[in-house]
Order: structure tokens, then C-alpha cells, then sequence
């Protein structure tokens, strides 16, 4: 695996007045407050997402967002009424400091270096992360544009060029080894060439197998690009596959195919969710982040059942009741799986697990006439 | 000596998506799949038309309904889990609100309704077999617990007095409803039994599922008297014929067979439904032709009968 070849990077910084001015306006009214006779209260108020809100899917994004009002403001006072509100406030005061000074400085930072920063003062990650969260809601952007981003997590193996205005920053054409996701920015374009399609992969160890063969430049359908987001896509996997998808629609030319390839499990159909309609913690991120393109190819437990005489009856696996509970969870709260919804094929693979009682990996694949790549040529061809 | 079945009235996309569930009355057909509605089909008038639609019956979609033998109560059960109780008034059905709050904190999978339809038996995803009495506020009156593996389905005899369970560690249990004890429980399959039946004079007990193989048990002895073998894909569902002559089986590959019980042979197979049959049904005698119902992942609802001589 080798480094993406993009530093030094452009910085965010200026572009994005609404930050600058929420930080200097927050900063600058508590400092009025300590100065002024006598002296006044000290507070900040944060907007956070109501957990477990309701949300809808957008007619005109397709992607999944929060329902207006579902939404609520908490003030942490200094030096408040409990040693945790007075503890709160400080933390997010001392985030603010580093989030400011990380800008000023042109500087990224991960949500893990600001905890690393102090560990005992901010006790824990989780904190941390749910503060820059609410920080970004309350300006009402996204969290790169605080400077903060997640360490890049995601893998893209194929040809494609990264060009910011003038410069092209990444060239991976001919490129014989996986990438880390590099960081995208607004108006960046991204040049796939001669890609036909994207396959997206919900495990990175069925992406190296793919990779180790060079399944992008051998598939039957022609070139293409593989990209994994480890699981649950973050945030640059996802902003990239939709600058993918962005860019080749200006540039009008054909349009590549993009496919998903996930466990046949709850977890693997949430995951193809997160990609093509976005995810339920981040509703205010999904409209800029979402797929509506993404085409499942797989892996359906009828898939594998279909063809017991190749793989085995053997190669099922027997849904646990946290699995069971988790399909039904999404049948219930999720307007991509209602009956009305965009996705009836979803919503029947998922009842359908219910009923047999099974799920399926896409491992099963190896196993079967031609192995996962013979099973992926197949499938791609009948989509098409 | 091998019959003849032909398709007789198709149902084409009767339901948005797979029909899971066929309840079968004198006079009526019940159907439920993963949409959200309960639909009614007449089952004496001719092309046995859409009498009725109970639009939301279950918003996340249903996989099993039964009925009494009267015809006049039925339950649902939900992929949400919940369990509803329908009545019938002159052929139309309403929800039954009373029973349904009776059976509010009930759970199960697969459930049947007794012949009168004042009890009904469950079996929930951890493998307890429960019952409840719908004449005395759904009170749970028996609650089993087998060795935990999930109940994927469920038999009532029809003289009231055994219940049959298939799990999908393979076992069946066979408890009798006088006693609350399990007599025994039979020497089952290594797969997943997804159908169990039992014949209408509750002396025998049909059961099927990945093995692909239809066992046939003796109740009163437990044994296994005969094996019918002939299915390539797994079976999903089991109806024996009202005289118990004839045993229909239903597959995932989408094959369904009709065994002779004298024969005890396969004497018809329908080989044309693709698409996994997820319930199949006998028909009551409708004048003199024979007959039975299918539901499906194809969403339509498809009727055969035999071939005239």
C-alpha cells in the first residue's frame, strides 16, 4: 500500500467564512463576558442532532435527511450549576482553541490527535468526537471544514487522476499498488479514464484479493476501479466515490456503472445504504455524500442457495438473534426499507433472511465455478 | 399411477412482493407477504376474484397467517413481531381489537390456531413453543423450552391434542395439549425442518425442510415409517389433502409435488414456477375438480387443478 501522493494540501482555510466567523464571534463574546462590570455569566450553546430522529428520504437528493425540527439546542454554562456542566464547557472551549489555531495554522487535524492532546481532560474519544460533531452542526458545516478529518481509512485501487483547478495532484494512472482514499475537496475533479465501472467492497480483505489480481483492469466488462471503506464507509471514502460520480457526469462522458458488493447480511445491506442513501448519524452530510447510482450486485442469500451443488448448503450461516433484532430494527425506523420505499428488492433480501433464518459472506465466493472474480464478470454482465 | 394438474386461475402480482403465507377456508383464501396488506380471495365464486384488501395489516410486512376451521377468526404475524386477530362477519374480515391487545406482549415466529379457534400454539426465534387461550384473555397457558434453536415452524392436529414444532437445528418436538409434556421428540433431521404437518386424522406427522427429504412419523409410536425422496431443492411447505390421500409439497426451487399416501410415491410434479414457493395450499372440493393454491417469491397467487379424466 502506498501513500497517495498529495502533500502538501491546499487548505480549506478562508473559504468557508461561516467557520472563522462562528469562532471569532464565540470566542470574542466570552471574552466580553470575563471583561465586562460585573462580569457575566459565561455560556455556549450547541445545536446536536436529536438521536433517533426521525428522517425521510429527499425526493430530489436521494439521499436519506432529517426531518425539519429534529433538532436541539444545549447551553453549557461556566461555571454552571455541576462540576460536569463547568467541565463540559471547558472541553468545549479547549476544542475551539484547537480547532482555531488548526485553521489559523492551515493544519489538519484528526478528532484522535485533539484527544491526544490531552487524554485525561477529555476522558474519552467518544467525547471528543460528539463535541467536534455538534460544533460542525452548530455552523452548520461539514467537519473538514473545521480542519478536522478522520484518519483516511478507505483503499482505491484503479486508474484515476486527482485535478484541482490547473494541477493534477494524484496521477495513479498505471499504478500497480492500492491507495489510501485521498482527501477531496469542493471543486476538485476526479479523471477515472477508461474506468467502466466502480465496484464498491464492504471488506478489505476481498479487496485485496481483488486488487492482488488486478481485477480492475481484467474484469470482462472492462476497466474499472475497486474502492473499500473497511466496513462503514467514513466520510472521505464516501466524498470520493461521490466525486467520482459528480465528475464524470459533467464530463459527460459514459457514465460508469457503480456496483456494491457486501455480505448478504444486515450489516452488509446497512452498509450499501450508508453508500447510496447516506447514514442516519450524519443527516445533514448525506445530500453532498450520497449515491443514488449504486446498483447491488451482491451477495443475496438466493445467490448462493441458488447453486447449493457448487458452494454447499454448508456455506450459510444461521442469523444470531442480535441479527435478527438489528433486521428488524431497520424494516421499522428506516425509510429506505419501508413498503413504500425506493428499495422493495431490499426490503424483500431482508425479510427473506427472516424467514430462512440465514445469512451469507461474500468469502462463500471463492468456493464457487471460477471463484469471486468468475461470480463478479457474471453478475456485472446481467446487470448491465 | 401418476395425476395431472394444470394451471387452473392466476393471480398475477396479487401482492407487491413474496407471498409468505396461504390460509385456506371453505369459502375463502387468505394471503400475506412482505407488503403490508391482507388480501381475501373467494373461494366460491368463479376465477376466485379479490373480495377484499386489508391495506396495513402490518406495515413491515407479514409471514404467517392461519385461520379456524369455521373460517370466522384469524391471526397474522409480523416481520415487526407484533400478532393481530381478525374476525369474520359475513365473509368480510375486521380487526379483532380485543384479542389483538390480548396478545400485545405474545411472541412467536410461526403460529397455528386450533380447529375452533380458541387456542393458539407459537414458536419464537429461541425456540419456545407457547400457548395461548383467546377465550380467557390470551392468557399463555403452556410455555415450552426446547433446546433454544429458532422455531421456524408449527403444527396444531386437528383433533386439538398435539402440538408439532421444526427448528432449525433440525429437531422436531411433538408435545401433546392435555398433559403439557413432550412424549418424545422424534429422531429429526441434521437441517433446518421448515415445514411440519399433521394429517387430518392426527396419526400421522409429515416433515420437511433442507434436508429435502419429507419424513413421515407414526404419532403414537414416534417412529419414522417412510421417507419420500425426489425434491432437488429445499422444502418450504407441507398440506396434506382433506381425506389425507394426498400429501402437496412445496420447494425453494420453485417445484411442487403431490404424493400418494397409499403409495406412498410422488404421483404429480408442477415443474413450471421458477421462483421459490414459499406456501402451498389443497384447495376445499370445489364442485368435483381438485385442487390447490401457491404463493410465492413470484407474487402472484396461482391455482391448479387436476386434469380432467
Amino acid at each position: 500500500m502506498t501513500e497517495p501522493s498529495i502533500i502538501p494540501l491546499e487548505m480549506d482555510d478562508g473559504r468557508d467564512p461561516a467557520v472563522r466567523e462562528y469562532i471569532d464571534n464565540t470566542l470574542a463574546a466570552l471574552l466580553d463576558g470575563l471583561t465586562s462590570h460585573p462580569p457575566e455569566p459565561l455560556s455556549i450553546t450547541l445545536k446536536r442532532r436529536v438521536r433517533q430522529t426521525p428522517h425521510i428520504i429527499n425526493p430530489i437528493s436521494r439521499a436519506l435527511e432529517a426531518i425539519p425540527r429534529s433538532e436541539t439546542h444545549k447551553t453549557y454554562c461556566w461555571p454552571g450549576k455541576t462540576a460536569h456542566e463547568a467541565w463540559k464547557f471547558a472541553a468545549i472551549l479547549q476544542i475551539l482553541a484547537i480547532l482555531d489555531q488548526a485553521i489559523r495554522m492551515g493544519q489538519l487535524i484528526s478528532k484522535r490527535d485533539i484527544y491526544y492532546i490531552d487524554p485525561e481532560f477529555f476522558r474519552a474519544q467518544n467525547i471528543v468526537d460528539r463535541i467536534v460533531d455538534d460544533l460542525a452542526y452548530t455552523i452548520g458545516v461539514n467537519r473538514t471544514a473545521l480542519n478536522v478529518e478522520a484518519a483516511a481509512k478507505g483503499l482505491v485501487m484503479g486508474d484515476f487522476r486527482l485535478i484541482r483547478g490547473p494541477d493534477i495532484l494524484i496521477d495513479m494512472q498505471g499504478a500497480i499498488e492500492d491507495t489510501l482514499i485521498p482527501r477531496v475537496e469542493n471543486g476538485d475533479e476526479i479523471d477515472i479514464a477508461r474506468a467502466r465501472w466502480v465496484l464498491v467492497i464492504e471488506k478489505e480483505a476481498v479487496f485485496h484479493r481483488l486488487a492482488r489480481i488486478s481485477f480492475h483492469t481484467r474484469a470482462l466488462a472492462g476497466e474499472g476501479i475497486l474502492v473499500t471503506g473497511k466496513g462503514y464507509p467514513d466520510f472521505m471514502t464516501r466524498r470520493f466515490l461521490r466525486a467520482i460520480s459528480d465528475s464524470v457526469s459533467s464530463q459527460s462522458r459514459t457514465l460508469p456503472r457503480f456496483y456494491a458488493l457486501t455480505d448478504g447480511d444486515p450489516h452488509g445491506m446497512a452498509i450499501m445504504s450508508t453508500y447510496k442513501y447516506g447514514s442516519a448519524a450524519h443527516l445533514h452530510q448525506n445530500a453532498q455524500l450520497s449515491i443514488p447510482r449504486l446498483q447491488w450486485l451482491g451477495l443475496r442469500v438466493s445467490d448462493v442457495i441458488a447453486v447449493p451443488e457448487v458452494l454447499g448448503d454448508k456455506a450459510l450461516l444461521t442469523l444470531t438473534i442480535r441479527d435478527r433484532r438489528k433486521i428488524v430494527t431497520m424494516l421499522q425506523n428506516s425509510p429506505v426499507w419501508a413498503s413504500d420505499g425506493p428499495e422493495p428488492e431490499w426490503r424483500a433480501e431482508l425479510q427473506r433472511m427472516l424467514v430462512l433464518n440465514l445469512k451469507a459472506e461474500i468469502e462463500i465466493l471463492y468456493e464457487c465455478h471460477g471463484g469471486l472474480e468468475g461470480w463478479i464478470n457474471r453478475k456485472m454482465f446481467r446487470q448491465e | 399411477m401418476s395425476k395431472q394438474y394444470i394451471p387452473w386461475v392466476n393471480a398475477e402480482n396479487a401482492h407487491i412482493s413474496d407471498i409468505y403465507s396461504l390460509a385456506v377456508t371453505d369459502k375463502q383464501l387468505l394471503s400475506v407477504s412482505g407488503g403490508s396488506a391482507i388480501k381475501v380471495h373467494s373461494l366460491t365464486d368463479t376465477g376466485f376474484p379479490l373480495v377484499q384488501c386489508i391495506d396495513d395489516a402490518h406495515s413491515n410486512g407479514c409471514h404467517h397467517i392461519v385461520t379456524d376451521a369455521a373460517g370466522s377468526r384469524a391471526v397474522s404475524a409480523g416481520f415487526d413481531g407484533s400478532l393481530k386477530t381478525w374476525s369474520c362477519h359475513d365473509g368480510h374480515w375486521v380487526a379483532d381489537e380485543k384479542v389483538t391487545a390480548d396478545l400485545k406482549h405474545a411472541s412467536a415466529w410461526a403460529i397455528a390456531l386450533s380447529c375452533d379457534g380458541q387456542y393458539l400454539a407459537g414458536v419464537t426465534e429461541q425456540g419456545r413453543i407457547k400457548v395461548w387461550d383467546l377465550a380467557a384473555d390470551g392468557n399463555l397457558i403452556r410455555d415450552h423450552d426446547t433446546k433454544g434453536s429458532f422455531g421456524v415452524t408449527i403444527d396444531l392436529s386437528s383433533d386439538g391434542r398435539m402440538i408439532a414444532t421444526g427448528h432449525q437445528n433440525g429437531r422436531i418436538y411433538v408435545f401433546s395439549t392435555e398433559t403439557g409434556r413432550m412424549p418424545y421428540s422424534l429422531q429429526g433431521l441434521v437441517e433446518p425442518v421448515r415445514a411440519v404437518a399433521f394429517s387430518p386424522g392426527s396419526k400421522l406427522l409429515a416433515a420437511a425442510g433442507d434436508s429435502k427429504v419429507i419424513s413421515l412419523y407414526n404419532c403414537s409410536s414416534g417412529n419414522r415409517i417412510a421417507y419420500l425422496a425426489g425434491h432437488t431443492g429445499w422444502i418450504t411447505s407441507l398440506s396434506w389433502s382433506s381425506t389425507g390421500e394426498y400429501l402437496l409439497s412445496g420447494s425453494f426451487d420453485g417445484k411442487i409435488k403431490v404424493w400418494s399416501m397409499e403409495t406412498k410415491t410422488c404421483v404429480a410434479t408442477i415443474p413450471e414456477i421458477e421462483k421459490v414457493v414459499w406456501s402451498a395450499k389443497w384447495l376445499p372440493k370445489i364442485g368435483r375438480a381438485e385442487g390447490f393454491v401457491l404463493g410465492g417469491a413470484n407474487c402472484s397467487i396461482d391455482f391448479y387443478r387436476e386434469a380432467s379424466a
